[in-house]
């Protein structure tokens, strides 16, 4: 075991306090992060799949994952804000994103709020070890934003579930073993009631795995076809009439708190970005440019105003509060933001020295793939055009048509 | 109920008893509820209160358009306690209005006699204190009243309806005070920033109000304007703004006290944020009126005009141009962490 076991995350914070934890923290990953793994490494190797798998089962044996879950369920039982603390480093260090953000970020939660006593102890730890990843079966062809006209049915023989559909935009669908289904029991005309959430095994017969090709050229998420796809009474979430109310609930949640971290490695990235600047003839003196320095000022500000928002959400969580619609806010706030930076970048880099310096082609190589799949962040999790509706609705309460 | 709550109703309430009040009796009015000495040490019949007390008073301030430099005093009292404590009380008390030129700055010559033109100087007609920046640092604190050395007229590059910018000249004229350029003055003009930007706020969030209620009462194409998804979004972009600028300001105002001199990030952050959300949400609540929206009678306009000043005396410009300046440097919460 390394630096911090799973005893340390527990043990220190209370007796050295939150600075020593941080210490620990960040002495932990900066010891145990391959560096080649880095983000902004002059010379980068991709881990593979089972590489990222034993990597993230460390962090969650170190005390890294799960840190606001139930210890009965294998979490280390602290609260949201150790949590915080243990996201901003993790942003502060450019590593690899989660190969099962969809387990520890909207699977887990959902089970914690809903699942029975049985259902957590079966997945629950299985994610934090990450035995199993999952994937999410929510938007489907005819159902992107407007959730509520989703098509896939579950139906009852007597014994198991049976599920029909399609399923798509599902991240990391290839490599998930079980699948957080969203499926429609009674009518589509019931439109929000009589949706029901399953948990699909996806080496169950009747599934079918199309990756989709994306944007950067990349293939990590995919169509799921669903054919008469068995589910175990035992794997039905909740009751079909409240599954959905309650997914909405922690959805709110998640949408306030995931990816804790991202204040902290937008943060990241602004430096890298000014550090590769800064080390090319070219790009040093156009930080001081104003039409740049403007806007490279605008994002630290938005990334500072991000840092509020997380702290807030973590506060009025901590002391019982409730999120409402603002995570709405939030996503808008920094999907927007990052997709200004992102290109910004790719503005500033490109007038690099020729030939590039290690230095400026390791950024050049990171923001590539930043901007592309920044276009993507304004519609994943809600559309901007979404999120404004939900403001409008849900926090403003504008009146609809008379 | 918090007391910052309770702070802000009572400053809602005061605010709006000092409708058509002059100067004078507003601070007299003000005073009776305690507001003027919210910042000043006790000894001059304040309350000290920490700096984050004072911001939903400003806030107040501006949703009501009070006609009285209220940043100003609440400022003044704190900073002249130590210096002229008979000001600083009389001012706690509403016995005296005092104000402040935030531009420009005066030359003190050998003999002590004081010259030049400030500007931007709020009611410095009603006012009987003025201090005033010395161009070889600190301040001086000037009686208005004190004869033919002292002339006060229009500041043409003001907008404020109820609080009318003044140039202020001074022709020989003696300091009645001076300030040194210590912490306490640097800590004046950044928390007067804040609390500008905390004013900027209260208006904006006025004219949000406003907005969502003409655009729901009015009918156009058989439905209600704010059925339309374009006004919707418009006014959720507003509301972004407005929440950006808040967790901004209120995290500025939280540190201020750790940053005496007034350099933190997080006022810079807060100066831009809130800037940039007063003027998008006054100017565009004016749009969303429609015609009603460019005339006299909507207030929207008395608004805009604070907040333009109010956006000035931020300077976001300023504030992004040193923000670029520190780019990579941690914030300050943050700074404990990289040790």
């Amino acid at each position: 075991m390394t630096a911090i076991g799973a005893a340390a995350a527990e043990d220190a914070l209370p007796a050295a306090g939150p600075a020593a934890w941080r210490r620990a923290i960040r002495d932990w990953l900066e010891a145990n992060l391959p560096p080649a793994w880095r983000a902004d490494a002059i010379a980068p190797a991709e881990p593979g799949l089972e590489e990222l798998k034993a990597w993230e089962a460390r962090m969650y044996r170190a005390g890294l994952a799960g840190v606001a879950w139930p210890k009965a369920y294998g979490g280390h039982g602290l609260t949201l804000r150790e949590h915080l603390i243990v996201s901003q480093e993790i942003g502060r260090m450019p590593m690899p994103e989660s190969v099962n953000s969809i387990g520890k970020e909207l699977a887990g939660p959902i089970l914690l709020a809903i699942g029975t006593e049985e259902q957590k102890k079966r997945f629950i730890p299985a994610i934090l070890e990450m035995r199993e990843i999952w994937c999410q079966g929510f938007s489907e062809p005819e159902a992107g934003s407007d959730l509520a006209g989703l098509r896939t049915r579950a139906t009852h023989d007597g014994k198991v579930w049976r599920i029909n559909g399609r399923k798509i935009w599902t991240s990391g669908g290839f490599r998930a073993q079980r699948c957080l289904l969203l499926a429609r029991t009674g009518t589509l005309e019931d439109r929000h009631r009589g949706l029901a959430l399953f948990v699909l095994r996806m080496d169950a017969p009747g599934v079918t795995v199309q990756r989709i090709r994306q944007i950067d050229g990349e293939a990590e998420f995919a169509e799921v076809f669903l054919d008469d796809v068995p589910v175990e009474e035992a794997d039905a979430l909740g009751s079909p009439d409240e599954g959905w109310q309650a997914a909405v609930r922690v959805l709110e949640i998640e949408r306030a708190t995931n990816r804790m971290y991202r204040a902290w490695r937008l943060e990241n990235e602004l430096r890298h970005l000014v550090a590769a600047c800064r080390a090319d003839p070219n790009l040093a003196p156009l930080l001081a440019d104003p039409a740049y320095a403007q806007r490279l000022a605008q994002f630290r500000i938005e990334i500072e105003v991000l840092k509020r928002y997380v702290e807030g959400v973590v506060e009025d969580l901590a002391a019982g509060g409730a999120i409402g619609g603002r995570g709405s806010l939030i996503k808008l706030h920094w999907s927007e933001a990052h997709q200004r930076f992102a290109a910004l970048a790719l503005e500033l880099l490109g007038q690099a020295a020729l030939p590039p310096a290690p230095e400026v082609r390791a950024a050049q190589r990171r923001f590539r793939r930043i901007y592309l799949r920044a276009r993507a962040e304004t519609i994943y999790a809600g559309t901007s055009q979404i999120q404004l509706g939900i403001i409008a609705d849900r926090i403003l309460r504008l009146p609809r048509a008379a | 109920m918090s007391d910052t709550e309770e702070i802000a109703r009572t400053a809602r309430r005061a605010a709006a008893a000092c409708a058509g009040l002059d100067a004078a009796g507003a601070a007299r009015r003000l005073a009776a509820d305690g507001i003027l000495g919210l910042l000043a040490p006790e000894e001059t019949g304040g309350l000290a209160l920490p700096l984050p007390a004072a911001a939903p008073v400003a806030a107040a301030d501006a949703a009501e358009l009070l006609a009285f430099p209220l940043v100003e005093a609440l400022l003044l009292a704190r900073l002249l306690a130590p210096l002229a404590p008979e000001v600083a009380a009389a001012v706690v008390a509403g016995e005296a209005v005092a104000t402040v030129a935030w531009r420009g700055a005066l030359r003190l010559a050998e003999n002590g006699a004081l010259h030049g033109t400030v500007g931007r100087a709020a009611m410095a007609r009603e006012a009987r204190w003025l201090v005033a920046a010395l161009e070889r640092g600190g301040a001086a604190l000037v009686d208005l009243r004190a004869g033919p050395g002292v002339a006060v007229e229009e500041d043409p590059s003001g907008l404020d309806l109820e609080r009318p910018a003044a140039l202020v000249t001074v022709g020989g004229a003696r300091a009645a005070r001076l300030i040194p350029d210590g912490p306490e003055w640097s800590a004046l003009r950044a928390d007067a920033q804040l609390l500008r930007g905390a004013e900027m706020l209260g208006s904006a969030e006025r004219c949000l109000e406003a907005a969502i209620g003409h655009l729901s009462g009015r009918r156009a194409f058989g439905r209600p304007l704010v059925a339309n998804q374009g006004l919707r979004f418009a006014l959720a972009r507003h509301k972004l703004a407005l929440e950006n600028a808040r967790h901004a300001l209120a995290h500025a105002l939280a540190v201020a006290g750790q940053d005496p001199r007034g350099r933190s990030i997080a006022r810079l952050v807060a100066r831009v944020t809130a800037a940039e959300a007063g003027l998008l949400l006054c100017e565009g609540a004016i749009q969303l009126h429609g015609g009603m929206g460019f005339t006299w009678d909507v207030p929207l306009h008395r608004h805009l005009r604070r907040v333009r000043e109010a956006a000035a005396q931020c300077d976001p410009a300023g504030a992004r141009a040193a923000l670029a300046a520190r780019l990579d440097e941690p914030a300050e919460e943050e700074r404990e962490w990289a040790a």
